[in-house]
């Protein structure tokens, strides 16, 4: 397994022995030793996949780093946040994923109809297995517990994802003043319920 | 770390870019700033008529009244802006004036004016208010001279005035007025605070983008006669031609 570890709160340092990660298009800062960079075209999807993604909107461009080494990824000074993942799947915008380990397996999942409203895409990725993620945030993420008997409202521009036993819904905060420009400027919320951890931003999405 | 609704911070920061409101009753935020929330929350605008009691009391800027919207119920509120930094500020019978769009939140207890000085608002009483800056935020006593963009606010203070350095004065008056606005150091121009009371500067130059300043403009052209308006007109042609 690729060794993740931040080098400080923006950057983070993956450690490779003849190993592959895959991370954000561009995202590489520095790096040492035998490592190749390549396009990754299919995102290790196959083509299915891939077709899937960009008929879904939900681009990503990737690429993949294979050798031995360090690389150091880094994406316009945001901070970095490694999830790890064990036997789980995260949900997670594709707009906030910087790294991910070779041996995850992608997907793309339809996110429901927040995608008309939100600009995000009407699909979300899915990383499955056991190894390590990494997020980026606009501000130190937080993370917030979700159960059943309390139950979480997040602003879609500042969500990043989520992962365990939780059900997403779209929540439209509407009144009739709504309609007449007086809107509050928080009319529609994501409701997750079930049990879990949410990860959001303190920003809300350039 | 992960949080809930018991382990959240009640009325204090989560990290340095967001903070966490408890929210009993009521509490004015501005627009679009609620990251997250738990518990039983509504956001109604504050131009939406439904609170009208409340704005009587502590909402004193129509200029601003659809900047703002009003929280109701109970629950833990996760305010964020843009990941800048936020600090909360207690005032006790005091008064603090504040960039307006940095005004992320306060409590009515508080009441919220315009300030004379566009694009900023002043709130006075007693209560807890939220703002955000761009890195942390410095407070420097007077006499002190601060560049605009820096400016968060002031404290218990008489309003600030505009300090020009002498060679931009000088050419200002002289026929090289052109020639010296060409070399201009970007720093010739300043706001002078003299008295008692604080100075709040962020440490950063990145104004935080806000709708005040043309909606400031725009309210005041309603006491402007109508040549004015013309000339007022003129003035704007001249400068959309020159961009």
């Amino acid at each position: 397994m690729t060794a993740f570890r931040l080098e400080n709160k923006r950057l983070l340092e993956v450690t490779l022995q003849n190993e592959r990660v895959m991370a954000r298009a561009g995202s590489m800062v520095a790096y040492d030793g035998q490592i190749k960079f390549d396009k990754s075209i299919l995102g290790g999807e196959g083509l299915f996949g891939a077709l899937k993604r960009r008929a879904g909107g939900e681009g990503m461009p990737l690429m993949s780093s294979s050798g031995t080494g360090r690389v150091y990824l880094a994406e316009n000074a945001a901070e970095v946040v490694v999830i790890p993942l064990q036997q789980e799947r995260i949900f997670i915008e594709s707009s906030s994923l910087l790294a991910f380990d070779d041996g995850l397996r992608t997907n793309t999942v339809f996110a429901g109809l927040r995608g008309a409203t939100s600009g995000q895409g009407l699909f979300t990725t899915t990383l499955e297995g056991y190894g390590q993620v990494a997020a980026i945030s606009d501000g130190t993420a937080i993370q917030l517990e979700v159960s059943p008997h309390d139950p979480l409202f997040v602003d879609p521009d500042a969500f990043i994802g989520y992962k365990g036993d939780v059900r997403q819904e779209f929540v439209f905060d509407v009144n009739w003043k709504t309609f007449v420009g007086q809107s509050s400027g928080e009319s529609y919320q994501l409701k997750f319920t079930g049990q879990g951890v949410v990860y959001i931003q303190p920003s809300e999405r350039r | 770390m992960i949080f809930n609704s018991q382990t959240l911070p009640a009325n204090d920061n989560v990290n340095s870019y967001a903070f966490c409101m408890d929210v009993r009753g009521e509490a004015f935020i501005q627009k679009g700033k609620m990251i997250a929330y738990y518990g039983a929350l509504r956001f109604e605008s504050v131009s939406a008529g439904a609170y009208d009691a409340l704005v009587r009391q502590s909402f004193n800027s129509p200029l601003y009244a659809n900047d703002f919207v009003v929280a109701t119920g109970q629950g833990k509120l996760i305010l964020g802006d843009r990941g800048n930094n936020i600090d909360s500020y207690d005032l006790e019978d005091g008064n603090l004036t504040v960039r307006s769009a940095n005004v992320l939140g306060f409590e009515p207890s508080l009441v919220c004016q315009e300030s004379t000085v566009p694009g900023y608002l002043t709130l006075l009483g007693t209560g807890k208010f939220l703002a955000s800056s761009n890195g942390p935020v410095h407070f420097i006593e007077p006499p002190v001279r601060v560049d605009e963009d820096a400016l968060l606010g002031w404290a218990d203070m008489p309003s600030p005035s505009y300090r020009y350095d002498y060679g931009y004065m000088r050419g200002m008056f002289g026929m090289a007025r052109s020639f010296v606005g060409g070399r201009s150091s970007g720093e010739e121009k300043q706001l002078d605070f003299t008295g008692q009371g604080a100075v709040l500067v962020q440490s950063s130059e990145m104004g935080l983008v806000g709708r005040s300043n043309l909606d400031d403009v725009i309210a005041r052209t309603s006491s402007l006669q109508q040549n004015e308006l013309h000339q007022l007109l003129s003035v704007i042609q001249q400068r959309l031609q020159n961009r």
